[in-house]
């Protein structure tokens, strides 16, 4: 086995999963504060993706705007619809899951299909704004938009965990995932906290769909599958944990990438979900997950 | 008998003429198979709403349960030369069994960890149907599978096979409805409303789950070998997780937990569809709203709004019955037991 | 003997909920359990019946070894219990709420539920009599086609014993089955258990409400912290200085 393939074959893993990673961690963070399960993160990372990208292909009059300026206006205006979003969810966080589950299912379609209708079902391919010749550090090669996503993905993680344990907003946002009452109590504005959430886990999203554009290939369809991954991510990393959302990301991606260059890639999607499956099965709670007792 | 019973029974009895007639009344052919394919969808409906419904089970695998019936069926027919018949109770055991280990995590994992894992476990059926080529045919499916015939009479219509798939709901419903009404379905909906409180009682959780899972398979299985020799070619795109949504959204719509439900919704979405064909890509715009419009106002879905109709004054009027709040009689203050 | 509580343990992470508890119940009795909050008790029955799986210790049940089995296997020994708070299954009406304990007494199979309409009918009119003689003992019989959670909350409270008498147990655990009712509701509660432990039932109960325990207990164990700190007849626990000092430590009225 060449050390090199297989180094190159795990980067290109970490590479995906960083991107399962961010929409994992938008799943998480939603489902701690909000205690609902977003259906919809697949559309909203596809959302995000546009709302980026056609600034910088060309799409909006013609403008080629720089590749960094792309991307912040993409997370920003992601992070509005986030917003938005909250008040669409807060009436769907207090039913019960199936229920939950089926009407963020339905706004996802309403996204995604919005999006057919604006930008048509064929999707289109994205140039890196960084050359496509592979980089070679130390006899592997890598794709320098690979690098610039791994890069990006793991400065935006880090921010994130700095700014939930060391800012004010952070330590309020905890506080209220962690007890909604008790915060309230406080003074916290829990649906402000909420909304910051969803737009928090939106940008994540669009920040990921941008990066992976000039990688994978862009249109309305690309939210369904990612954003499958994404939550089987998320629940093998432990539902709610941030942490396990970045873990369970990261894992998955490498898992589908080993699978899929030294196994089969025709099964590299069925080993990564079998192996969450066991996974669960050995430990309920997910990798990083707690292990709750459940009081009778 | 009273208004109400006079009018249920007229209801019937047209309902019937329609059902037994419906093939020469039908506007064209085309009309009897989207019924025909109403029919499967509503036996996988009955199925899901036995699973989730009634047990609380998150069996979010079965449009890939429904692929495992349609498979079985296929290629029993077309590498075996095995009719019809025999296929049907095959393609129900093998979906039986599958279901029996897609529902195997249940023990350990509970509602949203069970739904991505069941729809995990679907996506691995789904692969394995486009990659075992030599088995399913991969990605180009099977054809050329038999339709069948009864001693001798084909059923090789839209027309006839319409008779076969109503015969097989009627039984599907009342089979469904015989093991719901009584220790079984108790014990369903036991575990579906209080895990602990069921174990307390002495009902062994994790058979009744399995239980629950390998029912819901059967019918999906069952639904597809019929839908496999109603069509004659299966491809692995039809049994993907878009159809297990789409069942579900049918079953909610319709009413989950109430078996009724899974026939009204198993006919409002194709309905639904068909009209809104109109308004062409905004048609499946109009269809998520519409699902997020139930969710949040009718999560009982049309059963439940027909409930709430009960309630009303015309169907009380029809029924003769006094006012709601006529209907229970006062707590009793004197405790003492008599 | 009949119940053998042998060296109880239960641990949760480092917390010692439960520590080396033994406890004897005679068959016939009525036997109570009784200390401040968060002395164990709860955790106790939790043990008893099957939810959690001991850290150390033995139950033995008549002569059978039951330490660790799962709930509804101890059901199966006959056990039957209710819960602190009401655990009443939602959907169900009252009748069917008792007759869920009678499914796994059940003579007939999946196969036979389907196609032997005929047996599985007088196998339901059968589990409907008995029910209904349950609501009755109870007094509660003219409720039956309620949904459980329309009534009020003494009724259901009676709905929860007659539905853990449906599973016919051979011993009763009931947690805090006064919780929540006035004097008069007590006192009927207290003739109804007599009646139970009349009909051969054997009670273990859990209370706070002093009054009810003291006038029909046999014996009561008593605990603090998770240890037993005093066991014995009514008189002897409620003079008993170790258990006074419990209570009174706590600021709680013994």
């Amino acid at each position: 086995m060449n050390i090199g393939i297989f180094l190159q074959t795990v980067i290109g893993g970490i590479g995906i999963g960083s991107l399962y990673a961010l929409i994992a961690l938008g799943y998480s963070m939603v489902y701690r504060s909000m205690g609902l399960v977003n259906f919809a993160q697949g559309s909203i990372y596809m959302v995000g993706t546009y709302f980026g990208i056609i600034w910088y292909a060309g799409m909006v009059m013609g403008l080629h705007v720089p590749y960094p300026i792309a991307l912040i206006i993409g997370i920003s205006l992601n992070a509005m619809l986030g917003v938005l979003l909250e008040r669409i969810f807060r009436p769907l966080a207090k039913l019960d899951l199936m229920f939950m589950l089926l009407g963020t299912i339905g706004l996802g379609f309403v996204l995604d299909n919005l999006f057919v209708i604006i930008f048509g079902a064929e999707g289109f391919a994205v140039t890196s704004p960084l050359p496509n010749a592979p980089l070679v550090v130390f006899g592997i090669r890598i794709l320098p938009q690979m690098l610039l996503l791994i890069g990006v993905s793991a400065l935006l993680m880090v921010s994130l965990q700095v700014f939930l344990k060391r800012t004010r907003s952070g330590k309020a946002m905890r506080a209220s995932a962690m007890d909604n009452e008790i915060a309230s109590a406080m003074g916290i504005p829990v649906h402000r906290m909420n909304a910051m959430t969803l737009a928090i886990g939106s940008g994540l999203a669009a920040a990921a769909g941008i990066l992976a554009a000039p990688i994978v290939y862009v249109n309305p369809a690309m939210g369904s599958a990612i954003g499958l991954k994404g939550f089987a991510a998320a629940i093998l990393g432990g539902l709610g944990s941030i942490p396990g959302a970045i873990a369970g990301g990261l894992v998955f991606g490498v898992l589908e990438a080993v699978s899929a260059g030294y196994v089969s890639s025709s099964y590299t999607r069925g080993i990564a979900f079998l192996v969450m499956v066991v996974v669960l099965m050995v430990k309920p709670s997910g990798i990083v997950g707690e292990v709750t007792v459940e009081k009778v | 008998m009273n208004r109400l019973g006079i009018a249920k029974v007229a209801a019937l009895v047209v309902l019937g003429c329609v059902l037994l007639a419906f093939p020469f009344i039908a506007k064209d052919r085309y009309q009897v198979h989207v019924i025909n394919t109403v029919g499967i969808y509503i036996l996988i409906s009955l199925g899901l709403n036995i699973a989730m419904g009634y047990a609380g089970q998150f069996n979010l695998a079965m449009g890939a349960l429904w692929g495992v019936g349609a498979y079985t069926a296929a290629i029993l027919n077309t590498r075996f030369g095995i009719p019809f018949w025999l296929n049907v109770p095959a393609a129900m055991v093998a979906a039986g069994i599958m279901g029996a280990i897609v529902g195997l995590p249940s023990f350990k994992v509970r509602s949203h960890y069970l739904a991505i894992v069941t729809i995990g476990l679907g996506e691995v059926i789904n692969i394995i149907f486009v990659n075992e080529q030599r088995l399913t045919g991969g990605a180009d499916g099977i054809s050329r599978i038999q339709m069948p015939s009864f001693f001798g009479f084909p059923i090789n219509t839209d027309e006839r096979y319409y008779y076969l798939i109503l015969a097989v709901v009627l039984i599907g419903f009342f089979i469904a409805r015989q093991i719901l009404k009584h220790r079984i379905g108790r014990s369903f909906r036991a575990i579906r409303d209080d895990y602990q409180a069921a174990k307390a009682m002495g009902i062994n959780t994790a058979y009744y789950q399995i239980l629950a899972f390998v029912i819901s398979a059967s019918y999906a299985g069952v639904a597809g070998a019929l839908f496999a020799h109603l069509n004659t070619y299966i491809s692995p795109d039809i049994f993907d997780f878009s159809s297990t949504l789409f069942i579900l959204t049918a079953t909610m719509v319709g009413g989950m937990g109430s078996l009724a439900g899974s026939i009204v919704g198993g006919l409002a979405l194709p309905i639904l569809q068909e009209y809104l064909r109109v308004i062409k890509n905004w048609q499946l715009v109009a269809y998520g709203i519409a699902i997020m419009v139930v969710v949040l106002f009718i999560p009982g879905g049309v059963m439940e709004l027909m409930r709430r109709l009960r309630a009303s004054r015309a169907l009380r009027w029809l029924s003769a019955e006094r006012r709601p709040e006529e209907r229970f009689e006062p707590e009793e203050t004197n405790v003492s037991g008599n | 003997m009949f119940l053998e509580i042998e060296d109880l343990s239960m641990q949760f992470g480092g917390l010692s909920a439960v520590k080396d508890v033994s406890i004897r119940i005679d068959e016939g009795e009525i036997h109570g359990l009784i200390g401040p909050n968060g002395s164990g008790k709860t955790t106790t029955f939790n043990v008893v019946s099957g939810y959690y799986k001991p850290s150390g210790g033995k139950i033995t049940f008549g002569r059978k070894d039951i330490t660790g089995l799962p709930a509804h296997k101890i059901t199966a020994a006959g056990f039957a219990r209710t819960f602190q708070n009401l655990r009443l299954f939602k959907s169900m009406t009252v009748l069917e709420n008792v007759l869920v304990g009678m499914g796994p007494h059940a003579r007939t199979s999946l196969w036979q539920e389907i196609l032997n309409p005929i047996a599985v009918g007088r196998q339901e009119k059968a589990f409907v009599e008995k029910a209904m003689k349950l609501l009755d003992l109870l007094g509660i019989a003219k409720l039956a086609e309620y949904p459980a959670t329309s009534l009020s909350y003494g009724h259901q409270r009676r709905v929860e014993i007659a539905r853990a008498l449906g599973t016919d147990p051979k011993i009763l655990l009931l947690d805090e089955p006064a919780a929540g009712l006035n004097d008069v509701e007590s006192e009927d509660l207290r003739e109804i258990l007599v009646k139970i432990r009349q009909s051969g039932v054997t009670i273990f109960l859990i209370e706070h409400d002093m009054k009810l325990v003291m006038g029909m207990c046999d014996i009561i164990t008593v605990l603090d912290y998770g240890k037993k700190i005093a066991e014995g007849s009514c008189e002897r626990v409620s003079s008993d200085p170790v258990v006074i000092e419990a209570y009174l430590g706590k600021d709680e009225q013994p």
